[in-house]
C-alpha cells in the first residue's frame, strides 16, 4: 500500500508570522500569542487532510527547532547558542548537558495540540532520534556519547508510549546526523552497532509504527546495516542519496520516500515524481512489497507556507497515481 | 597600506531612526530629530539647519535619497572620528546585504518568509528567469562614499555564492527537470549554472563599474561560504570567487564569518587575487587579557598558515554581538597573539568581527575607538 505524510514542522503561515514578531517586540501577550499558535495549527491541519494525507500532524508550529521542546524542559539540560542546523541557512540552539537528564513530565504530548487533531484520521508524531539529538548536543556530564545516547533513548521510550497511549498511531524519529556526511565521516560497523541497540530501547514495549526518517545525506551510507533497524520503516532523502546504491539491496521494511524537495521552492510535476518512485519501489522490492509512504525529504518549514501547502497537493497526487499501480 | 596594523570596519553600522523613518517617509519625533542633532555636533557634521529642516518636511522623492546622503555621511564621520584607517557608509545606502542587491536585479520574486530560528524571518525570493542587470547596485553610494570620504575606502559587496545559497532556484531547476535521474545532481548542477550566469550577468558588470568608477578594494561577503562544507560545495565557492574577480585591476578581500574555519582554511589557498581574509574570531574568543593559551577564539590562524595562506588576515578583535566593549588592552593583546602565529605583523589589519549593525552607536563608537587605541598599544609593543 501507499501513503503520504509530511516528514517535519510545518512552516507558520504569514499571519502567524506577523504575530511571533508583535510578540516579540512585546506587543501583545504570552496569551494573545497561544491563541494565534492555536488557530494557525487549525488551519494547517486542515490543510493536510484536505490535500488527502493518510497520516495527519499537529504541524508543531510551536516547535522552535526539532530539539527545543527537550532542551527547554529536560533537567539536566540548559540551551545554549545558536548553531547552524546543518547545512541550513537557519539556527537551532544548541543543547548542553551539564547534568543526568531527567523529564518531569511528558513533553511532546504536553505540547501537542491534541484536542485538534480529527478523531476520525490516523495521528503522525515527530521526535528527535536519540543519535541526532546526543550528536548536536553539547554533552559535559555523561561519561561517552553512548552513555549519554542510552540515557535519551529511555527518554524517548516513555515519549513514544505516551503518544502511543493519547492516540497516535505513528511516530517518527528524526536521524538527519545518522547519515550527514560531515558529522560522521568515518562511520561504520561498530557505531551502526551501536544506533541499533539504542533504537531497540526507544521502541520497547511500545506498539505504534515507527519510521527511523534521515535526511540531508545519502541515505546508502548507513546499508546494509539500517535494514536490520529495529523500527518499521525507514525514511530516505531522495535528494542526497544515490538511487543506484539503494538499488543494491533487497529491502524487507517499509520506507519513506522523501521524493518532495522541501529546500526548493519549484513545485515537482507529479508525474516525474511517479516515475521515480516506481523505478525505487520496483528495485528495493525483490520479492513483497512493504508499506512505502511519499513525503517531503525533510521538513515544509524551510518554505513559505503557501509552496508548502502546494507540496501537500503534490504527495497526494503522487500517493494517488502510485496506489493504481501498486494497489 | 604603509601603515602597520591599520584598522578597518567590515560593513554595516546600524541606522538611526531618523534614517530609517526619514527614508519611509514618515513624522520624526523631537527627540529623533534631536539625536541627529546631537550626533552631528559630536561627529563635526556641517550645517546641521539644513538636516533638520529636511527631516521636518514633508515626504518627496527627493528627500529619500538626500536623507540617504546625510545619513551615509554620518557613518563616514562616525567611523573617521573613531579613528578608523578604512571607511565607507556603513551601508546605509542599502536595505541590508541581501534584500538591497536582490531587488535590484531581474529574474527573481520574493516568495516570502521563512524562518532563520525562533521568531525570525527572512524573505527569501526565488530565481525565476536568466538574472539581468537592470540598473547599477552599488555605484551612487560608491561615488557618494569617494566623494566625502577622508581615508581610504573598501567597498563591501554581497557575494554571488551567498546570493545563490540564500535563494530558491526556480528557473534552472525547472530546466533541468526530468533532464537528469538523480535529484542531487540535478540540483547541484542546476545550482552551478545560476551561480555562474549571476556572476556573467550581473556580479561581473556591477564590478566593472565600480573599477570603472575608480574602486580599488573590494571586499566579496562571502557568509554562505562553508554552509555546504563538501569537497564539491568548497570548489564551487573557490572556483566562484575566482571567477568573480579574475582580470580585475583592484584588490579583492573576502570576509566570512560564523563559518566553519577549519574547512575554510584548506581552501583559502585557492582563493586567487584575495589580499585579506577578513574573519570573525572576538566571538569565539575569552575575554581575559593574555596572549597564549587564553586566546582560545584565534587557534584557527593555525589552521589557515598550515594550509598555506600567505594574505593578510582583517582580525576579527571586536565581537559584534555583544554590548561589552573590548578594553584597548584585550584588543593589543588579541593582535599581539595573532602576530605570534603569523610572524609577520605587516599581515594583520585590525577589524572589527563582523558589521556592527545590531549595536547601538553608542556602543559602536565607543568599541571602535577601543579598537583604535588597541592597535596603537600593539603597535607601541611590536616597535
Amino acid at each position: 500500500m501507499i501513503y503520504c505524510y509530511v516528514t517535519g514542522m510545518l512552516p507558520r503561515p504569514r499571519g502567524l508570522i506577523e504575530k511571533t514578531r508583535v510578540y516579540e517586540r512585546s506587543g501583545i501577550n504570552g496569551k494573545e500569542l497561544e491563541e494565534s499558535f492555536a488557530k494557525y495549527t487549525d488551519m494547517v491541519i486542515k490543510a493536510q487532510f484536505s490535500a488527502g494525507l493518510n497520516y495527519i500532524t499537529d504541524g508543531m508550529l510551536r516547535w522552535q527547532d526539532l530539539l527545543r521542546p527537550f532542551t527547554e524542559n529536560l533537567n539536566g539540560i540548559t540551551v545554549g547558542s545558536l548553531t547552524r542546523w546543518f547545512n541550513n541557512n537557519t539556527f537551532y540552539r544548541k543543547p548542553i548537558i551539564t547534568n543526568s537528564v531527567k523529564p518531569e513530565k511528558k513533553l511532546v504530548k504536553n505540547i501537542t495540540y491534541l484536542d485538534k487533531l480529527p478523531k476520525n484520521l490516523l495521528w503522525k508524531a515527530i521526535l528527535p532520534a536519540p543519535y541526532t539529538f546526543v550528536f548536536l548536543s553539547e554533552n559535559r556530564y555523561y561519561k561517552d556519547e553512548a552513555e549519554f545516547m542510552f540515557k535519551f533513548a529511555e527518554i524517548i521510550n516513555e515519549e513514544i508510549k505516551s503518544l502511543e497511549e493519547a492516540g497516535f498511531s505513528y511516530v517518527q524519529l528524526s536521524d538527519p546526523a545518522l547519515v550527514y556526511e560531515l558529522l560522521a565521516p568515518n562511520f561504520r560497523e561498530d557505531k551502526l552497532s551501536l544506533v541499533k541497540d539504542v533504537l531497540g530501547i526507544a521502541v520497547k514495549g511500545t506498539s505504534v509504527k515507527v519510521c527511523l526518517q534521515t535526511f540531508f545525506g545519502d541515505f546508502a551510507r548507513i546499508l546494509p546495516e539500517a535494514l536490520d533497524f529495529p523500527v518499521d520503516h525507514l525514511g530516505i532523502d531522495l535528494y542526497e542519496t544515490d538511487f543506484e546504491k539503494l538499488k543494491e539491496y533487497p529491502f524487507e521494511k517499509g520506507v519513506a520516500l522523501g521524493i518532495v524537495d522541501s529546500r526548493s521552492s519549484l513545485v515537482e510535476k507529479p508525474n516525474e515524481l511517479v516515475t521515480v518512485a516506481k523505478e525505487i519501489i520496483e528495485s528495493i522490492y525483490h520479492s513483497n512489497m512493504r508499506e512505502v509512504f511519499i513525503c517531503p525529504n525533510c521538513d515544509l518549514d524551510f518554505l513559505p507556507w503557501q509552496r508548502a501547502k502546494q507540496k501537500m497537493n503534490v504527495l497526494s497526487g503522487v500517493t494517488k497515481r502510485l496506489g493504481e499501480d501498486f494497489p | 597600506m604603509n601603515k602597520l596594523l591599520p584598522t578597518q570596519e567590515i560593513g554595516s553600522l546600524a541606522k538611526p531612526q531618523w534614517r530609517t523613518k526619514g527614508y519611509r517617509g514618515k513624522m520624526l519625533s523631537r527627540e529623533e530629530i534631536a539625536e541627529a542633532v546631537n550626533w552631528g555636533g559630536k561627529l563635526g557634521i556641517k550645517n546641521l539647519e539644513e538636516l533638520v529642516k529636511l527631516l521636518s518636511e514633508g515626504d518627496s522623492a527627493n528627500r529619500k535619497r538626500v536623507v540617504l546622503e546625510w545619513s551615509a555621511k554620518y557613518a563616514l564621520r562616525f567611523l573617521e572620528t573613531a579613528g578608523l584607517d578604512i571607511v565607507f557608509d556603513g551601508e546605509q545606502f542599502r536595505s541590508e546585504m541581501y534584500k538591497h542587491i536582490i531587488r535590484k536585479i531581474a529574474g527573481f520574486k520574493f516568495l516570502g518568509y521563512v524562518r532563520s530560528f525562533d521568531y525570525r524571518y527572512f524573505n527569501k525570493a526565488a530565481c525565476i528567469d536568466k538574472p539581468k542587470y537592470t540598473r547599477s547596485i552599488y555605484l551612487d553610494e560608491f561615488m557618494f562614499t569617494k566623494e566625502n570620504a577622508e581615508r581610504e575606502i573598501k567597498v563591501p559587496f554581497t557575494g554571488a555564492y551567498t546570493l545563490v545559497e540564500w535563494t530558491f532556484n526556480e528557473h534552472y531547476e525547472k530546466k533541468l527537470s526530468g533532464k537528469i535521474k538523480d535529484f542531487g545532481k540535478g540540483k547541484f548542477k542546476a545550482k552551478r549554472e545560476f551561480l555562474f550566469d549571476l556572476i556573467k550577468e550581473v556580479i561581473r558588470p556591477e564590478i566593472s563599474k565600480l573599477v570603472d568608477a575608480g574602486a580599488k578594494w573590494i571586499q566579496i561577503d562571502e557568509p554562505a561560504a562553508t554552509t555546504n562544507p563538501t569537497v564539491e560545495e568548497m570548489d564551487l565557492f573557490v572556483e566562484s570567487f575566482n571567477e568573480t574577480v579574475k582580470g580585475y585591476n583592484c584588490t579583492f578581500s573576502l570576509h566570512n564569518c560564523y563559518s566553519h574555519y577549519e574547512v575554510l582554511a584548506r581552501y583559502a589557498c585557492e582563493l586567487r587575487n584575495c589580499s585579506q581574509l577578513s574573519l570573525e574570531f572576538a566571538n569565539r574568543d575569552s575575554i581575559l587579557a593574555g596572549t597564549g593559551d587564553t586566546r582560545t577564539g584565534y587557534k584557527e590562524i593555525k589552521l589557515f598558515e598550515e594550509n598555506g595562506f600567505h594574505g593578510n588576515y582583517g582580525l576579527g578583535v571586536v565581537d559584534v554581538h555583544t554590548n561589552f566593549v573590548e578594553p584597548p588592552e584585550l584588543v593589543r593583546d588579541r593582535i599581539l597573539h595573532a602576530v605570534k602565529i603569523v610572524g609577520d605583523p605587516g599581515r594583520i589589519y585590525v577589524s572589527t568581527d563582523c558589521g556592527l549593525r545590531t549595536r547601538t552607536w553608542e556602543i559602536s563608537f565607543r568599541k571602535l575607538k577601543n579598537m583604535v587605541s588597541g592597535a596603537e598599544l600593539a603597535r607601541r609593543v611590536l616597535k
